[in-house]
């Protein structure tokens, strides 16, 4: 059986297929940067408001945000496209290897990149080491600052906590997050499928920023089946993945500028 | 200093006292693992082995755990829907029924029955493929013919639920890489 090099790991590992199961494909060209997808995500995923303070300290928690780049020099500066970034769910994810108790681990079942809460402790390597920049820290129990609170007759009421995801983890402090292709989605599609007996079909789900998307710049499927509507999208001329050259086998592919 | 300290304790006085702090860590350690073992209280005594008895299904009172992640404990109707038609929903001898149970009918409030068995919020459990699987109710909850207030059988920590996927998954790999994925609980 050949090898191809360009698949084999700094552990030495052969890493799955560039492919993977799950992919996105972000289409520049749409994306008006009008931050839609932010706010879903932070709905669906309880995302936590960090608050003025931590905020100044650049601690804001987004799993997705939407980047700005500028071409030239002033006064002759041209904007070029909003790029939403989002963890690429790499095939070969450098914060994998950093993390000294296994919190992030690649899923073989889903083909993504995970992160277990309840195992993380907290070292922040795998922040350091993201070249994609997309983790975040919970420096604090932010769900429980006071700042969210209306104190009722001296008692602390919370009316954001009604809002919640059950399906997601309210996140304590001192552990990392990072997107997660919105698992929770994932893992009830494919519950209603098996329960229907069937696959679950292209389009049948997607995630919240896909979801919400006013200009459908986001497309959310199955990258290892070729009629997905993803995975033709992705195989455009235009496509380019983010940061390629160090190998990280990004599942994210964006569209720019055919 | 720390010499008169020493000699303190191997006298008597000091040996009586270090016997003494000893007892008393031991028994306040021993009284917190006891009190974690016991089934909290319930707004109402409700039997389970005597309703269970009565041939009465799990799934009668806790339907969800048919479709869905949470089986849902019983309204304040629901319970109305048999004991309306009873008796001894009204006799005074039985004070959990005609005082509680019909003063939150009157009160028209649901039961704030307390959960037993829990998973912590970092673990999202679904009870659908669990019986899709073919697993009965009391393969994890005991069998409740034989549980007066609803207690936990065991302790529902990661190593007893891995314990079984492995077991169930055997002879499939492709099972087996699913149910032991961290993604597959934790997220």
């Amino acid at each position: 059986m050949g090898i191809d090099l360009n698949l084999v790991g700094a552990k030495g590992a052969i890493a799955e297929e560039a492919e993977g199961k799950w992919g996105m494909v972000i289409d520049q060209d749409l994306c008006t940067g009008c931050q839609a997808c932010v706010a879903a995500c932070a709905m669906e995923n309880n995302l936590s408001f960090v608050g003025e303070e931590d905020a100044g300290y650049g601690r804001t928690q987004h799993w997705i945000r939407i980047e700005r780049f500028w071409e030239g020099a002033y006064p002759e500066v041209k904007a070029t496209a909003f790029q939403p970034m989002l963890c690429q769910q790499c095939g070969h994810a450098p914060c994998e290897p950093v993390c000294p108790v296994f919190a992030t681990p690649h899923s073989p079942a889903q083909e993504i990149n995970l992160q277990v809460y309840n195992r993380c402790v907290g070292t922040r390597y795998c922040a350091n080491n993201c070249p994609y920049q997309v983790r975040s820290f919970n420096w604090r129990d932010y769900h429980l600052e006071p700042f969210h609170a209306n104190n009722v007759d001296g008692q602390l009421v919370y009316p954001l906590h009604n809002q919640f995801n059950p399906d997601v983890t309210v996140r304590r402090r001192g552990v990392m997050e990072k997107c997660t292709f919105c698992i929770q989605r994932i893992h009830q599609a494919e519950d209603k499928a098996k329960s229907e007996g069937r696959e679950v079909h292209d389009g049948e789900f997607t995630t919240a920023c896909a979801q919400a998307c006013p200009a459908n710049a986001i497309t959310f499927g199955r990258m290892d089946d070729h009629e997905s509507l993803v995975s033709q999208l992705a195989h455009q001329d235009r496509g380019i993945k983010h940061l390629e050259e160090l190998n990280t086998l990004p599942r994210i592919t964006y569209l720019k500028e055919g | 200093m720390i010499r008169n300290f020493f000699e303190w304790v191997m006298g008597p006085m000091g040996r009586i006292a270090v016997l003494i702090t000893a007892l008393s860590l031991f028994s306040l350690t021993a009284f917190g693992i006891y009190q974690t073992q016991q089934p909290p209280d319930q707004p109402i005594e409700f039997t389970h082995k005597l309703h269970v008895g009565l041939g009465i299904q799990c799934l009668y009172c806790h339907p969800g755990a048919l479709r869905g992640p949470s089986p849902g404990l019983p309204t304040q109707t629901k319970c109305w829907g048999c004991h309306q038609q009873m008796e001894k929903t009204f006799d005074p001898n039985f004070p959990e029924l005609s005082e509680k149970l019909v003063g939150y009918i009157e009160r028209n409030e649901p039961i704030p029955w307390v959960p037993v068995a829990q998973v912590p919020d970092f673990v999202h459990f679904t009870h659908r493929p669990h019986i899709a699987a073919g697993l009965n109710c009391e393969n994890c909850h005991g069998d409740m013919t034989q549980v007066e207030i609803a207690e936990n059988p065991q302790v529902l920590n990661m190593g007893w639920c891995l314990n079984c996927h492995r077991e169930r998954a055997a002879n499939d790999p492709e099972k087996l890489v699913k149910l032991t994925d961290c993604g597959t609980c934790h997220y």
